[in-house]
């Protein structure tokens, strides 16, 4: 075991004083022997090339996209914006970008906490001793996970269809008495897309809180049911509270994926009815590609989304996170 | 044991990332067996195409390969199937990033968009200013979309000519024949249409929601656009288009004119039979063909026109294609190639024509006897040599390098239009998004 713990170790250590490597302990620790020395080479050189790989890749280019995000013009003809802050001024001034932000944000708020809130239900019945046939049912929910998500946005698409499965379905058990353009007007076009968001990644976040389930110890548990707490006190006041760090993780993930959501707003409703349905990625992706390109434009719009995750993932660590 | 541990270790690092140099440098070495679209050759006998459709475009390629080959046997075409969002995606890629050697010699581009990437990228564009091609053989109309300054940029292919295809059985239901839908107004085609509807309980025509295709084919048909010739918007104040909004309001108030959600709807509505006719560009006649058991019952004939507008005909496209050449030291090979086959062979034209409906815009391909034939699936109409005849009808209109901006603008105006918002506003909105976009 000491082998593989001794990289991460040395990791925790000498990363906060990356300048002065000659000294990664602390003051409280003990100079580095010879082997410590060498273990942390074999730590380096573990980390070194994912590390840069991840700079080179990752974040060089972010750098270069903030340099982009201060150069206006079309096309490859870029000259520095004047002032250098002009696209990000643009960004308040934009009809487009304000509706694409306000849709994002409706998907965001409306969809996030009920799939959470499904996610965990379905994790406690998949966890629940009694239930049979547990394989069964943890496959099928987490399936819809290994589907494309431009495949199951057009499936969507087709059932959603004036004449398709939906209206049939609906109009046969008599809740409906006609067809109904699901796709056609904003309200239901953005419900069609919401209850597709929970479709694909309820199943997905399920898994999360299911393995977090099935780490909480028993004799915690057992010990609120021995002081007599029923199912849901027990569930609100021993299980949440150990699951906290996971429902964060996942809150987070969701929200970064739903700000940054391209696919079901370009495939299933391509924007429509007049843009309502219309996500902020999928803006970027036609002031890019689709209009006349403005890259330096696109960057600000990308450098926003960013910073607009930044602050909701700061916000929900600063809410989620108690642990001290 | 330790120090071997450490340097296995750091022996698996380097030969990992090695193996990634090595995947990311491979493009270079293997380059000649990829069909990534690198053209490779400098002055071999060999050209690399992007096109989209293997049915269509692909299928045309192929035959001209064929025709070239009778007189250069050692020349070869590589075609690289591409859709055309990834057309458009890699040409931009490539040009933002100054990767131009990565262009094959010949790419297919929208006629549409053809203006935008000239002038943003004029960088990826070779041109035809000293080439053999006469572009007077070519409708004035369709060169318009590949020329820039006067520049051509563009051997023109496939038609964009609109046509009125009518359900000629349908039509009868009603007493109606396709001569009742020729040279028409949109005035006319609305009242006769709303006595089919009455009659059969079938719309006249269908069409995408949310897409300005009928709104923009009105347009052209007036040889009116949404740019002046300065490239400025005129969204406000356009006659032509605020008769053209109006007229596509009436017609779906009266539900003459079927709105559904995406193209795959909106073929199924001539497929299943859901409509009495479809106005749209020639290639459309391709999907009509799809429904075999409507043998016979279709009939082809020109758009109705505008009321009360300047310069409106009977006459409009939608769509359309043009073959560009690259800056990649084959230019001379892809022009000749170009001119002898796209450009210069009647044989060729009548060999893809049958075989896929690919029209043609050169106009010399019409006097060929393949053109005046008899199409059974058309009642026995010889619909292509009525094309052609419309095709040299077809006002010129200016697309200009914000013509999707315009577009999408004016698609969302029609939205809240139907929804109820008073035109001039939503127009004036528009013209604001415009502005925005171009500012």
């Amino acid at each position: 075991m000491s082998a593989p713990t001794a990289p991460t170790e040395d990791r925790a250590s000498s990363a906060p004083p990356p300048g002065t490597k000659e000294s990664p302990g602390s003051s409280k620790r003990v100079p580095l022997s010879a082997i410590a020395r060498r273990r942390s080479l074999t730590g380096w050189s573990f980390i070194i090339p994912a590390a840069a790989l991840i700079v080179l890749v990752n974040f060089w280019p972010m750098i270069q996209a903030l340099f982009l995000s201060l150069q206006t013009g079309r096309g490859t003809r870029l000259t520095w914006a004047e002032p250098l802050w002009l696209n990000y001024q643009r960004l308040f001034e934009d009809e487009t970008f304000r509706l694409t932000l306000s849709t994002t944000f409706i998907y965001l708020i409306i969809q996030v906490p009920i799939m959470l809130t499904i996610a965990m239900v379905l994790a406690n019945l998949l966890n629940a001793p009694w239930l049979r046939w547990k394989g069964f049912w943890r496959t099928a929910i987490f399936l819809p996970c290994a589907v494309g998500l431009v495949s199951y946005a057009l499936v969507f698409r087709q059932i959603f269809a004036t004449d398709g499965l939906a209206n049939d379905l609906l109009i046969k058990f008599g809740l409906l008495d006609a067809n109904v353009n699901w796709l056609g007007q904003t309200g239901t076009a953005r419900m069609v897309i919401i209850l597709g968001l929970l479709w694909r990644w309820t199943g997905y976040n399920m898994i999360f809180f299911l393995a977090a389930l099935q780490n909480i110890d028993r004799s915690t548990l057992e010990a609120a049911r021995v002081d007599g707490a029923n199912g849901f006190k027990t569930f609100w006041y021993v299980t949440m509270p150990q699951l906290k760090p996971i429902i964060l993780l996942c809150a987070i993930l969701s929200t970064n994926g739903t700000l940054q959501m391209f696919d079901e707003s370009f495939n299933l409703t391509n924007g429509g009815p007049g843009n309502t349905t219309m996500t902020v990625s999928h803006y970027l992706y036609n002031v890019s590609f689709r209009n006349s390109p403005n890259f330096g434009y696109a960057a600000a719009i990308s450098y926003a989304i960013l910073i607009i995750v930044a602050i909701l993932a700061a916000i929900q660590m600063k809410v989620g996170d108690k642990r001290d | 044991m330790k120090k071997t541990r450490t340097l296995g270790a750091l022996g698996a690092v380097m030969s990992l990332s090695l193996a990634l140099a090595a995947c990311s440098g491979g493009g270079g070495g293997s380059g000649e067996d990829e069909t990534t679209g690198a053209s490779g050759g400098t002055g071999d006998n060999s050209l690399t195409v992007w096109a989209w459709d293997p049915a269509f475009n692909i299928y045309a390629l192929e035959e001209a390969e064929k025709v070239y080959q009778a007189d250069h046997p050692d020349f070869t075409l590589e075609i690289v199937e591409t859709p055309w969002e990834d057309v458009q995606t890699k040409l931009t890629t490539l040009a933002q990033s100054g990767e131009t050697d990565q262009l094959p010699d010949i790419f297919l581009m929208q006629n549409n968009a053809f203006q935008k990437n000239v002038i943003n990228y004029p960088d990826i564009f070779a041109d035809f200013a000293d080439s053999d091609v006469d572009f007077s053989e070519f409708p004035e109309s369709v060169v318009s979309y590949s020329t820039y300054d006067d520049v051509n940029y563009g051997v023109p292919f496939d038609n964009g000519t609109a046509i009125g295809a009518y359900r000629t059985d349908l039509l009868e239901q009603a007493g109606y024949t396709v001569d009742d839908f020729t040279d028409i107004t949109w005035d006319q085609f609305l009242t006769l249409g709303k006595d089919v509807l009455a009659k059969t309980g079938k719309p006249m025509l269908t069409g995408q929601a949310g897409s300005a295709d009928t709104i923009m084919m009105m347009l052209q048909s007036a040889g009116a656009s949404l740019f002046d010739d300065e490239g400025n918007p005129t969204i406000t104040d356009n006659d032509a288009l605020l008769a053209a909004i109006d007229m596509y309001g009436q017609l779906v108030d009266a539900g003459v004119f079927v709105e559904v959600n995406s193209w795959d709807e909106y073929i199924n509505t001539i497929v299943n039979s859901n409509t009495a006719g479809i106005v749209n560009g020639i290639w459309i006649s391709g999907s009509i063909q799809s429904a075999a058991d409507q043998s016979g019952k279709w009939a082809v004939t020109n758009v109705p026109k505008l009321d009360g507008v300047d310069g409106a005909t009977n006459y409009t496209a939608n769509g359309g294609s043009s073959w560009a050449i690259t800056p990649n030291g084959n230019e001379a090979l892809a022009t000749d190639f170009l001119n002898a086959t796209f450009a210069g062979s009647t044989e060729f034209y009548d060999t893809i024509l049958p075989a896929s409906g690919a029209l043609a815009n050169w106009l010399p391909a019409g006097e060929s006897d393949v053109y005046s034939e008899p199409q059974e699936f058309f009642g026995g109409q010889p619909i292509y040599a009525d094309v052609l005849t419309f095709a040299a009808e077809v006002p010129s209109n200016n697309t200009g390098a914000y013509y999707y901006e315009g577009r999408d603008a004016v698609s969302v105006a029609i939205t809240n239009i139907l929804n109820g918002a008073d035109p001039a506003s939503a127009l004036e909105e528009a013209q604001s998004t415009v502005e925005f976009a171009m500012g």
